[in-house]
């Protein structure tokens, strides 16, 4: 193979091969791990915002629930509806889960350090395309949820589904508009620059508060969180396209929610709160970086899960025309008003 | 491993292409299209093109693909297959697609499969070819016009689109109406989330049961009156 003709994959990385599966396991792994650590909190903080304990029976504080829970669904047998689709009801948990560990890789959890001689860069890859690589992945995950509620032969899940598909159209183009701003202040679309362009100036969340307040509604959107969750509302349509899902099925689709929330609250952390680095300690050691991220990301788990115990779920107009009518016309002006400080100064 | 990549993504391409055509269910034709469309994607990737490659997925995968789920999932079910043309139709398609598959294959041919013959000579790639900066140069510059063209159409197309999907109240009769800006402002009493937190609607209900209070106590009063008078009269007329 020639030096000048190289997959994406190995345009951006700093590492030799086998530091990059090395890397790429252990990724996966504290994705997976977070997953978890998410739904305990989410548990605990409910219960703590309705006024009852949430989970206090497994483990210390009920830490250990999740982890039993997640047992408990994989050790489920696995069946489907007579009237599902049998190939196609079970690709799509698969796909769910694959695409939102594929999104996770892109998350930059510090800089480039060096372990045991070999240069190693805290992410999974530095693609030159950076949040377009969320949205791209977003988009097969999407076929997941659509797949699920179609395969699956019933009609909640079909409603979910139909739900899904046009509440997630609807949020990605403002949440696309949302980013411009920041990659116009940047001059690149790469997430590791956009951190260290917040190193050295100032964090985007001050630069590009509107940018930031539309990123994070979308981003719940996306996310199908509450007051945004029609797509598996269950006074409605019981839980939408995962209705007819037990045991692995459903801890797939579950898993891929939750580790989706995640993403969405690291990438916020990225682009918005500066990443890896801590305010007013400019050279803090590079081994931090990851639980700084880890830490910010779960501020944003807090918000969410506060913002689902303080709204109410919208109903299905309002959530379409705040969508077309207010978010997007805002990310537009933000951006336009953004070109124009960019190009003047 | 580039060659790998190559012919995994180049033989999952045509698997794909083969399966929008050969499978009867609709819907899956159009998920075979997705994975055809993934699979170029890919291939943009190989290319160094992962920009496209990224707008292939949103756009296509994402976007297109999304409407066509959408109506084959709606209307497909039970919906015609390929075989379910007239013969003389069928005829004509295979007529069709095997010259454009004559004219293709012609074209391929003839640069007599170049790029086969020089894989080991390609050019030194500059830094950035490909990304976004690159794309985005050349569409401003070298490429203006017919990207302004193109973004016109859509323009175009996308007002087209609201217009056309806009509510008639009154059926299709309907005469040419100008769009307001009014028009995206609900109109009051439909219970939007404004309307319950300022409380539109509770006012409205407020001022509802004042009415109501108000004609009842008007209709007893009257009502009150009126037996006083009878009473008045009955009074009169025992006197008498």
């Amino acid at each position: 193979m020639s030096s000048t003709f190289v997959p994406m994959a190995e345009t951006f990385a700093v590492e030799t091969w086998w530091v990059q599966i090395i890397k790429g396991v252990i990724i996966a792994l504290i994705g997976f791990t977070l997953i978890p650590a998410a739904v305990t909190v989410e548990r605990k903080l409910l219960g703590r915002f309705q006024h009852r304990y949430g989970p206090n029976r497994a483990g210390p504080y009920g830490t250990l629930q999740a982890g039993a829970d997640i047992l408990k669904l994989l050790g489920k047998e696995n069946f489907r509806p007579a009237a599902s689709q049998g190939f196609l009801f079970y690709l799509a948990p698969i796909l769910a889960v694959v695409a939102a560990v594929a999104t996770f890789a892109i998350v930059p959890l510090g800089e480039v350090v060096t372990i045991f001689g070999q240069p190693v860069g805290l992410y999974g890859i530095d693609v030159g395309i950076g949040p377009l690589y969320v949205f791209a992945l977003g988009s097969i995950a999407f076929y997941g949820l659509v797949l699920g509620g179609f395969a699956s032969g019933s009609k909640y899940s079909y409603l979910g589904a139909m739900r899904a598909a046009a509440q997630l159209i609807s949020y990605e183009v403002a949440m696309g508009l949302s980013l411009v701003g920041v990659i116009m202040i940047t001059g690149d679309l790469s997430l590791v620059t956009m951190v260290e362009y917040q190193q050295e100036h100032l964090w985007f969340v001050l630069l590009q508060p509107v940018g930031f307040l539309i990123f994070v509604i979308a981003a719940m959107a996306e996310t199908n969180r509450a007051p945004f969750d029609l797509v598996e509302a269950d006074s409605e349509i019981v839980a939408g396209y995962m209705t007819e899902y037990g045991g692995g099925g459903f801890a797939s689709f579950y898993a891929a929610e939750y580790l989706n929330m995640i993403i969405a609250g690291a990438i916020a952390t990225t682009v918005f709160l500066g990443g890896w680095a801590i305010p007013f300690w400019p050279d803090a050691p590079a081994a931090l970086g990851p639980f700084v991220v880890i830490f910010k990301t779960f501020l944003f788990v807090f918000f969410f899960v506060w913002i689902r115990a303080t709204l109410p779920r919208l109903r299905y107009d309002q959530l379409m025309s705040f969508g077309w009518k207010i978010l997007l016309p805002l990310a537009t002006l933000n951006a336009l008003i953004t070109a124009v400080v960019v190009v003047a100064i | 491993m580039t060659e790998v990549l190559f012919f995994l993504s180049a033989i999952v391409a045509i698997a794909g292409a083969v399966g929008v055509i050969a499978l009867k269910n609709p819907f899956n034709s159009v998920l075979a299209l997705v994975v055809h469309l993934v699979a170029l994607a890919m291939l943009f990737l190989l290319l160094h093109s992962e920009f496209i490659a990224a707008a292939q997925v949103v756009v296509y995968a994402g976007a297109v693909m999304v409407l066509y789920v959408f109506v084959s999932a709606y209307v497909g079910e039970e919906g015609e297959t390929w075989t379910s043309g007239g013969r003389l139709q069928r005829a004509l398609a295979f007529l069709l697609a095997g010259s454009l598959g004559t004219v293709l294959l012609i074209a391929m041919l003839g640069s007599g499969l170049r790029g086969l013959a020089d894989a080991g000579e390609l050019p030194t790639l500059e830094a950035g070819f490909g990304g976004a900066a690159q794309i985005g140069e050349l569409l401003l510059t070298r490429y203006l016009l017919a990207f302004e063209a193109a973004s016109l159409l859509l323009l175009a197309a996308a007002v087209g689109a609201v217009l056309l999907a806009r509510r008639r109240e009154d059926g299709i009769a309907e005469g040419p109406r100008v769009l307001a800006v009014t028009d995206l402002v609900p109109s009051a009493g439909t219970g939007s989330m404004t309307e319950g937190t300022r409380g539109t609607l509770a006012a409205r209900a407020m001022e509802a049961d004042r009415l109501a209070e108000r004609v009842i106590a008007e209709r007893t009063s009257a009502a009150k009156k009126a037996a006083e008078q009878a009473e008045a009269k009955d009074g009169d007329g025992g006197g008498a």
